[in-house]
């Protein structure tokens, strides 16, 4: 019996087997389950003009909250969709940015050359995107008009889909 | 009788089987019995029928669109093309688990018959651990990922058909066999190492076979990876072929321990060392194969392949933890049986090489694995979520890489065993002008990364010494007065092995320049353009003539039509799409690919306003088509090597030549 085999053998093995064994039940993609039916988190933060938007104000309408960045790929894609679901929308239901690791200067020449289809917030520190516990971006949150988080989207959005989300919304 | 029931009567006899042969194979190596080794080949080949009819069996059920049986249910469908139906067996989890058996199965048989000569001292404990394997999977087919069981009624009359993805490319039909030939073929010398370990000893009737069988998974993991790449530039359109995604990371672990292993098995053909060491690698190379398949297959780590989460998880863990303990177990008991034979030269020269190749080969995988468990590593013990992106990979595989290519360059050309100094001095001074030919190059043609300047000079020194070696035999022949067709013909003959080895060789270097040039000097483009506009990426001028809508059943797809210029002079039309399948919510993109000898033109659409605007990035990538033809030379080598040599006519000092290299 060689033991220094076994020593190695148990270093290398039994972390090992521990920590794929702690990992079930825990499903990386699935991170949105636990907000989806509970009050959104609220916030109070400002937009590239400096004007304060408190999301407990905007209560009343449908709320679409979208994580972006100008670096990330798929918000490139989803830009253009947002832009006329906003059109499309106006009056019915509020769409709210919110800057997910991105400078303030980038998101002004973005949106600029781009166009916007509503306030992008400054998130300092990245509060509210722990809060809602983004993993990435782009993330969408569909709040209702009683402020509960009704449906979570990871990735770029598709227009069939933004529909049927916001139809039973309104 | 319903397809539902022989199928898994069938998966249940496969069943029955290995759990015969389990203790036959293992009583028929303990104790050297001709009567139960007879047996436990039968059995084999049963094994191997049984998973061949229930496989044939799924694809009845396939092709006639049998939607009582629920894998059918779950991924067939009467609109879906006849190829994409018969290839739907390994689309989803529980039919490519199947598949696993099939393949498992057939290796079993294989080995049952074509060692059933000359391999008898290992071949009972061999069969045995391939059972162990082949219960596991059967299980696994016949209870918790069972594909044959009956569809709750009603039944429907039609299904979803399988994923999109598979059909979205002619890759995807063959890139997931050949992963899966790899995988499941490092099975067998797993059972070999492991009936090595049981008999005590590792002979020559051991080692030469092992190379073989090892080599032959080799060969198809190196296929199935480049085919993974290929399918992910040609299909994903991110303009990328290598993204150190969990599951790519999944192929590589065991392919990099598998290199490691057919090199340490040529030192301990010549010097008769390291036998524990390469069994160790051996037996690494089957335990990552399970580990890769447990990541890709439970959900625990985050990939751009979504697999979901199954119930298979935790059983994969329990196998993977079993065979863990018993292969330590094992090698407490017996690693001190294999000692080296009594070798009166120190580690010098070219074993010293061997030795720092399969040190780098180890500490990349090392490398690699800590990346891809990280995350799970940083959740189970802090709680927080975090990835390993690419920088991490990246940084920690590019001084590896040319660590292994400097190796490539000096390794053959040092000699065998003890030698002088003025030697090697004199062996490894010689291609330095190729080194310098290989950077004068790179610099001529633009590169100024020192990367790409060092893999140059390397590259040019591996290339001298690679040619040298594999034309040395035949160069002594033709002294001898043979003539060239003669002497590279009986050369080729005598050693078939050699001749592959320094083709592989020649294929990674190309690779390697190929993956250097063109990861360096990417030029990228991103425009929003109109009708008629036109945009210039590299030498190219792309002009964006309008978006068509083609429906096609489960999916509509905008396509753009892009006429491409270059000097004034029209190089073609490029149609990239962006396809919307009815059953995923995000669009998938399907790139249009120029390709030439220096470089690419990689088109995808990434937006379409609703304006007709069309956002389009255009990439321009040297020398990519390299990396595919490098891996297809490795492929070619490995075969070569596997070609058995034969004897020829050979002078004395022709014989000295060939021996020394």
């Amino acid at each position: 019996m060689n033991r220094t085999v076994v020593l190695v053998g148990a270093l290398i093995v039994t972390p090992l087997i521990v920590v794929l064994a702690l990992s079930f039940g825990k499903d990386p993609r699935a991170i949105d389950s636990p907000l989806i039916g509970k009050a959104a988190p609220t916030f109070t933060l400002r937009d590239l003009d400096g004007d304060v938007v408190a999301l407990e104000e905007l209560r009343g309408q449908p709320v679409v909250l979208n994580f972006w960045a100008t670096w990330c790929q798929p918000c490139v894609v989803e830009h253009p969709l947002l832009i006329a679901s906003a059109n499309r929308y106006e009056g019915q239901v509020r769409f709210v940015g919110v800057i997910y690791q991105d400078e303030p200067q980038d998101i002004r020449r973005f949106v600029s050359q781009r166009g916007s289809w509503g306030p992008s917030l400054i998130d300092t520190d990245g509060d509210v995107a722990i809060a809602y516990g983004v993993y990435g971006a782009p993330e969408t949150y569909f709040i209702s008009s009683d402020g509960v988080i009704a449906e979570k989207v990871v990735g770029a959005i598709r227009p069939d889909v933004m529909a049927s989300i916001l139809g039973p919304l309104l | 009788m319903s397809l539902s029931q022989i199928g898994l009567g069938l998966v249940l006899m496969a069943l029955l089987t290995t759990a015969i042969g389990i203790p036959v194979g293992f009583v028929a190596g303990a104790t050297r019995s001709a009567e139960g080794l007879r047996w436990a080949r039968r059995l084999a080949y049963l094994f191997g029928i049984s998973m061949l009819l229930a496989n044939v069996t799924m694809e009845i059920a396939l092709l006639t669109h049998d939607f009582s049986v629920s894998y059918v249910a779950s991924v067939g469908s009467l609109a879906t093309p006849i190829h994409i139906t018969m290839v739907s067996l390994w689309s989803s989890l529980e039919g490519s688990i199947l598949f696993w058996g099939l393949i498992l199965g057939g290796f079993t048989a294989a080995v049952a018959y074509l060692q059933r000569q000359g391999h008898e001292d290992y071949l009972g404990y061999t069969l045995g651990t391939m059972f162990v394997v082949g219960l596991f999977f059967s299980f696994l087919i016949a209870g918790p990922a069972n594909p044959f069981r009956p569809t709750p009624l009603p039944i429907p009359t039609d299904g979803p058909g399988p994923n999109p993805l598979l059909q979205n490319h002619l890759l995807m039909i063959i890139h997931p066999p050949m992963l899966y030939l790899g995988y499941v073929g490092m099975t067998v010398p797993f059972a070999m190492a492991i009936a090595a370990l049981l008999r005590g000893q590792l002979g020559p009737t051991w080692l030469r076979p092992m190379r073989n069988w090892l080599l032959l998974p080799t060969s198809f993991l190196t296929m199935g990876i480049m085919l993974g790449g290929w399918w992910s530039y040609e299909v994903l359109g991110w303009g990328g072929y290598w993204a150190w995604d969990p599951v790519e990371n999944a192929s590589f672990l065991p392919w990099l321990v598998a290199i490691a292993a057919l090199h340490s098995a040529i030192v301990q053909q010549r010097r008769g060392t390291l036998k524990a060491w390469t069994t160790i690698l051996i037996m690494m190379t089957f335990l990552l194969s399970i580990l890769g398949t447990f990541l890709t297959r439970s959900g625990v780590v985050n990939s751009v392949h979504s697999f979901t989460q199954s119930p298979i998880g935790p059983l994969f863990l329990g196998f993977l933890a079993f065979c863990l303990v018993v292969v330590v177990a094992l090698l407490a008991l017996r690693i001190d049986t294999l000692t080296s034979e009594p070798s009166e030269d120190a580690v010098v020269a070219r074993e010293g090489a061997f030795l720092l190749n399969n040190l780098l080969l180890v500490t990349f995988t090392f490398t690699v694995l800590i990346g891809t468990l990280f995350p799970i590593i940083a959740e189970a013990v802090r709680g927080v979520k975090v990835s390993v992106g690419e920088p991490y990979f990246n940084r920690m595989a590019v001084p590896i890489c040319l660590g292994l290519l400097l190796l490539m360059g000096i390794g053959p050309a040092l000699p065998w065993g003890r030698a002088s100094r003025a030697q090697i001095r004199r062996a490894l001074l010689v291609p330095i002008p190729a080194a310098i030919g290989g950077l004068a190059l790179a610099f001529l043609l633009g590169g100024r990364h020192p990367s790409v300047l060092l893999t140059g000079a390397l590259a040019g020194y591996a290339l001298w010494v690679t040619l040298d070696q594999a034309s040395k035999p035949a160069r002594a022949r033709l002294k001898k007065g043979e003539s060239l067709p003669t002497a590279v013909d009986r050369s080729f003959r005598k050693a078939p092995r050699r001749t592959g080895a320094y083709l592989v060789h020649f294929g990674v270097i190309i690779t390697f320049v190929a993956i250097a040039i063109s990861s360096s000097y990417q030029v990228n483009l991103e425009a929003s353009l109109t009708p008629g506009q036109s945009a210039e990426v590299g030498p190219y001028l792309l002009t964006f003539d309008g978006i068509q809508l083609i429906e096609k059943p489960h999916l509509t797809s905008q396509q753009a039509t892009i006429t491409v210029a270059k000097a004034g002079k029209s190089k073609g039309v490029l149609q990239p799409s962006l396809n919307y399948y009815d059953t995923q919510r995000e669009p998938i993109g399907t790139p249009a690919v120029k390709t030439t000898l220096t470089h690419d033109l990689y088109l995808t659409v990434m937006n379409v306003g609703e304006d007709g605007r069309l956002g389009l990035r255009a990439i321009v990538t040297p020398a990519v088509v390299w990396i595919w033809i490098g891996v297809v030379i490795m492929v070619a080598g490995t075969i070569l090597c596997l070609l058995p040599s034969r004897p020829v006519r050979t002078t004395k000092s022709v014989r000295a030549v060939e021996s020394a290299a």
